[in-house]
């Protein structure tokens, strides 16, 4: 297995305020995503979502620990790396005077492969002008420009932060399937994907991370997730549990595979799993 | 046999089936009911990703499970194809068994709904009659 995105002991702080508290924002992150990977990113808002993800891509220096994109440090990304790099922020970041289409130049002056043709496909297929001033698009619109950039030079590693908030139900499917009509190397790409609409990341996704305060509480396949993880009553803590939650006079989450007993509770939608691991 | 058609299959990502599961069961209903046989194409990969905006390595594994279960087979140029040994199941033992775990969903939500079984029995009937007016 090849490794795309791997973290170790990854951790950052933050002063709270005016107190001398400093506070968790990541907390001692191993990760290791294997390549081809589509991974959903899921978490309550102030998880960590979003600073993993700038860690990752070295935006962000952690104040312990390591991570490596496709093999390299993140902190010292080489360009030949860089150029196999997709990403977008939660607040798209354009160039408030450029056009869609201006854009795509600039990223063709530096990239070698931005393909304009699928760029303006993609585009047409979200119903995104490319032809407008960026700070003449809607929030949603700016969104689709900034997932149209971070595709357009088919990379091999793409990481998105709530891509699609903006976006109504269509353009959501449109883009969930330009994640994967898009490509046109044979290696599948490796997808790093945040959001709260759970309902679309079931569609696409082949793991996924579960994130709680700084931490990583559970990353596992999907299909094995929706196969073998259920709650079970139970009043206290156990050892076999993946977790518990006091919540609704207390709910252990188990594998059915080391708890053959919970094997008639009904499964978990990925709703239903963030809500058993943040009670 | 007109071209395959993506829309061969119904999926619902948020049963709690996994997406690969509910296209493999499918397959297996398809070809033990006969509505697909031997040599029958079978969408790509690619085209059934596309119509239900799923992750293609998703309908990829089915189709691996499918093919090593010995219902497909890979066919250079063209694709997954049935195998030509893949029979409609004969034993009607081996239709009802993919049945069940629908006719199990019915029988609880009965059970919890407070329905006798005798009522239950003849719902199941009238809806096997509609089915039934529906198709031609």
């Amino acid at each position: 297995m090849t490794v795309a995105i791997e973290a170790r002991q990854l951790s950052l702080r933050r002063q709270d305020g005016w107190s001398a508290a400093r506070h968790s924002v990541l907390d001692r992150i191993d990760l290791r995503i294997p390549e081809g990977a589509v991974v959903g990113l899921v978490g309550r808002n102030g998880a960590g979502k979003s600073t993993l993800m700038r860690c990752l891509l070295g935006l962000q220096t952690p104040d312990e620990g390591n991570a490596w994109l496709l093999g390299e440090p993140s902190l010292a990304l080489p360009d030949s790396v860089r150029e196999r790099l997709g990403y977008a922020a939660q607040t798209p970041d354009l160039f408030a005077r450029l056009t869609g289409l201006e854009h795509l130049d600039e990223m063709a002056a530096i990239y070698p492969n931005v393909d304009l043709r699928g760029a303006a496909a993609l585009a047409a297929r979200l119903d995104l002008s490319l032809g407008k001033r960026a700070d003449t698009l809607s929030l949603g619109d700016q969104q689709k420009l900034a997932v149209v950039l971070a595709l357009a030079h088919d990379p091999d590693l793409l990481l998105l932060d709530e891509p699609v908030a903006s976006l109504d139900p269509i353009s959501r499917r449109d883009f969930m399937r330009a994640l994967f009509a898009m490509r046109r190397k044979p290696e599948p790409r490796t997808v790093l994907v945040s959001s709260h609409l759970l309902s679309d990341l079931e569609r696409v996704v082949s793991h996924v991370l579960f994130m709680r305060d700084g931490e990583v509480q559970l990353f596992i396949e999907w299909d094995e997730a929706v196969e073998n993880l259920r709650c079970v009553p139970a009043r206290e803590r156990d050892a076999m549990a993946l977790h518990w939650s006091d919540a609704q006079g207390g709910r252990a989450l188990v594998d059915v595979r080391q708890w053959p007993e919970a094997a008639g509770e009904p499964g978990l939608s990925m709703e239903d799993l963030l809500e058993v691991l943040n009670t | 046999m007109p071209s395959p058609s993506a829309l061969l299959f119904d999926i619902q990502p948020q049963l709690a089936t996994p997406i690969y599961r509910q296209v493999v069961e499918q397959v297996q209903r398809l070809v033990a009911g006969g509505q697909l046989g031997p040599g029958d194409e079978l969408p790509s990969v690619r085209a059934v990703a596309e119509r239900h905006a799923i992750n293609p390595m998703t309908v990829s594994k089915a189709y691996s499970l499918l093919e090593a279960e010995g219902l497909l087979e890979r066919r250079r140029g063209v694709g997954m194809v049935v195998a030509a040994h893949a029979q409609p199941a004969r034993a009607g033992q081996d239709r009802l068994a993919l049945l069940e775990p629908a006719l199990l969903a019915v029988a609880r939500q009965a059970h919890q709904l407070g329905i006798t079984p005798a009522q239950a029995l003849k719902a199941l009937e009238r809806a096997l009659q509609s089915t039934e007016q529906d198709s031609p």
